[in-house]
């Protein structure tokens, strides 16, 4: 960055008719194709990369210009007096400048793509948006002290994760990451960190997609204890499967961002052998040997006294009130043709990744094929027991 | 009286994803699954039902469905992928299928595919609600019949798609429970058949194209009367949270109807009765496709005897082959 500086500083004393900054956008690189905005002709030479210069072509260049100097100079300020700045707040330095806050979004992360770091390393961070409800305190770099675990009714705020600079996990033995927050209210105002049958537990939700910020941490818990077990809980619906697939692998716009994936990461559920009626079989079935069923009426189906008596032996076979019982057909409904679009898009994403030994993949298709088949979706609220879905955690938990 | 049949072969793990779709010929049986690859496995030479050939890449995504004629001579065979594209396959003299025409992804994608007895027409379903026909010989699109309005974004899904022997009708059943059942040769809607309020994921005309069998969510097997469009019976049900029906298929003379199920049941119906007179459990993960298996006008390999067989798979990813105890057999 302080070479960028100089460049400019020099091609300033100099006279020089042009000023540059390097710059690579992602997307373009994705193509495998550079795609320079224009080229230096200053004494220095043609550069490989491509590049945004002052005056420029046209006046989107010189404003692009305009920006990405905008944001260097925020970054190296916030760089040399050790804090963090907030994409947010650098949108609002110079509203007019940078238009949309997406601009800035963009500017950044194309920015630390062409440095070769990590945004963090400008010192530039996603407001972060995700909670956690847990037994651990957080310690940053600052000293203070962020006790995760008071706050039942509404959890904690994700800190900025690279100013983290201790973790105390207490009695910590697993973190769940909910996709909704609603659920992760639910969860965290009845303790369920503190109160789980599998132990102490930490609350995570990254209210939806998750943002860079809530990912960062989730890898950081995972950096801190690699072998305490990570699940991850969301709706049956192809943008559930979409988010747990973006914490295990990343998402493609910022495939250069290190240290924001957590691969151990365990859908635990919404699955569709958990919310299908009738696909999980309350009979034993004789693998072995064909079982073969003859009946002289007319083939209706056991009698509902016949039913519950099976599911009453059923329940005397087990210490706990079974909670598995499939998802009632108002808790299922119809994919939309957007969802169906999205769907295949992720298997096309996946099946292009083809990644070796890649188990997890094979198993999202699949999950993904199913929606399709079956062109059904399901919210978490599908297992829940009226509301209570402690019961349906406990038992995945403790497997 | 009940009907004895006896599990006589399973391919186990004949693939590496869930089987969706089975299709038989009268020498043999394809499958297709959420992998890329086709398999077709030998049905007269050999009781342990032998791969004879595989097609890998047939479709990246996977594929839901393949479809060869009923009743016909099971030259040509069509597969449907998850990306919409839809591949038509004949089968050389040498028994080896190759790929013959392929019709690329709709703006609405196909799902369910059916061809006609003499295997030139093509049927599919689409996402929209449309059903779509196709000349093979031409490679031409020569009919689509519409479920719902255009100017609403069309019609209910389109699941599951059937077309007569006689060539004279197409039959499909929707996400909304609706069937649907059109002339082919006036081009127009002859019936909605109502009776079914839950999706219907299979629809099949009786070889003798006087009864059509619909089932689905519902867990009923549902019959209509063709020459009037009449709902005359239904077969199953009674009970609460029945096993959705996935897939439906008549035997050659027509009395007895196959169902395959999500609880990993496939039934037997005897159709003039109404009644299950055999039901087999060889898995309880979902069954996606049951179909009988056409007789052979060939010697059938040693150990095959002569019973009518039918073949089964799904979510467990084997092929069953099921066969009629002969000692009971009244013909």
């Amino acid at each position: 960055m302080e070479t960028i500086f100089e460049s400019i500083f020099d091609d300033l004393a100099n006279g020089a008719s042009n000023l540059s900054i390097p710059y690579r956008s992602r997307t373009a690189t994705a193509r495998s194709r550079l795609l320079p905005d224009a080229h230096d002709s200053s004494a220095a030479g043609v550069r490989p990369d491509g590049l945004v210069t002052f005056p420029g072509r046209t006046p989107h260049e010189a404003n692009k210009f305009a920006s990405l100097l905008r944001i260097l100079e925020i970054s190296r300020e916030a760089i040399a007096t050790g804090t963090v700045i907030t994409k947010r707040n650098i949108y609002y330095q110079n509203t007019d400048l940078f238009k949309h806050q997406r601009v800035v979004d963009s500017l950044v992360d194309d920015l630390a793509f062409t440095l070769g770091v990590g945004r963090d390393d400008l010192n530039i961070v996603a407001a972060a948006k995700g909670l956690i409800a847990g037994p651990v305190t957080l310690t940053m770099r600052n000293n203070s002290v962020i006790p995760c675990g008071l706050s039942h009714e509404s959890g904690t705020l994700i800190p900025t994760p690279k100013l983290i600079r201790k973790i105390d996990f207490g009695l910590t033995a697993w973190i769940l990451v909910i996709e909704k927050e609603a659920t992760f209210r639910t969860l965290a105002a009845a303790g369920y960190h503190t109160k789980s049958l599998a132990g102490h537990g930490i609350l995570l939700t990254g209210k939806g997609f998750p943002d860079l910020a809530t990912r960062s941490f989730l890898n950081i818990i995972h950096s801190a204890r690699p072998h305490m077990p990570m699940y991850a809980l969301v709706d049956y619906d192809p943008d559930g499967l979409s988010i747990v697939r973006t914490y295990q692998v990343g998402s493609s716009s910022l495939f250069h961002e290190a240290d924001t994936i957590a691969p151990e990461l365990r859908w635990l559920g919404i699955r569709s052998d958990q919310i299908l009626p009738s696909t999980q079989s309350t009979e034993t079935s004789a693998s072995t040997q064909s079982s073969q069923e003859t009946s002289d009426g007319s083939g209706h189906e056991p009698s509902i006294a016949e039913r519950s008596g099976d599911e009453l032996s059923q329940l005397n076979r087990t210490p706990r009130p079974m909670h598995n019982r499939n998802a009632p057909l108002e808790a299922l409904s119809q994919l939309t043709p957007r969802d169906r679009r999205m769907a295949i898009s992720m298997l096309q994403g996946i099946s292009q990744e083809q990644r070796v030994g890649d188990t997890d993949g094979l198993d999202q298709m699949r999950e993904l094929q199913m929606m399709l088949m079956l062109n059904i979706k399901a919210e978490i609220q599908a297992v829940d027991n009226l509301g209570d879905i402690t019961h349906w955690l406990d038992e995945r938990l403790c497997e | 009286m009940s009907k004895q049949y006896l599990t006589l072969h399973t391919v186990d793990n004949a693939h590496i994803a869930d089987i969706f779709s089975l299709a038989a010929t009268k020498s043999c049986i394809l499958s297709a699954s959420g992998s890329s690859t086709l398999h077709i496995h030998a049905t007269t030479t050999s009781s342990s039902f032998p791969l004879i050939q595989s097609i890998s890449n047939a479709h990246r995504l996977g594929i839901h469905h393949v479809c060869t004629s009923r009743g016909g001579p099971g030259h040509v065979a069509v597969s449907a992928g998850f990306g919409g594209e839809l591949k038509v396959w004949t089968c050389k003299d040498t028994g080896d299928w190759v790929l013959y025409h392929e019709i690329a992804p709709d703006k609405s994608r196909a799902w369910a595919v059916a061809l006609s007895a003499d295997e030139n027409f093509l049927a599919a379903t689409t996402e929209d609600g449309r059903v779509v026909v196709w000349d093979l010989a031409a490679k031409s699109k020569v009919q689509t019949y519409e479920t719902g309005s255009t100017s609403t974004g069309g019609g209910p899904f389109g699941l599951a798609v059937d077309l007569s022997r006689d060539g004279r009708l197409t039959a499909s059943g929707h996400q909304n429970g609706g069937v649907y059942v059109f002339n082919n040769d006036t081009g127009r809607m002859v019936y909605s058949l109502s009776g079914l309020a839950k999706p219907v994921r299979a629809v099949a005309f009786s070889p003798g194209c006087k009864r059509l069998a619909a089932a689905g969510d519902a867990g009923i097997i549902a019959l209509y009367d063709m020459e009037h469009g009449e709902h005359v019976g239904n077969m199953g049900g009674g009970g609460l949270g029945n096993a959705w029906i996935t897939s439906l298929d008549w035997n050659e003379t027509g009395e007895y109807l196959l169902s395959a199920s999500l609880d990993g049941k496939v039934k037997v119906w005897d159709v003039a009765r109404g009644a299950c007179v055999a039901t087999h459990s060889e898995t309880d993960k979902a069954l996606w496709s049951a179909r009988w298996l056409p007789r052979s006008d060939k010697a059938l390999g040693p150990g095959m005897a002569k019973g009518e067989m039918f073949a089964t798979a799904g979510a467990n990813r084997s092929v069953t082959f099921y066969r009629e105890a002969t000692g009971i057999d009244t013909r």
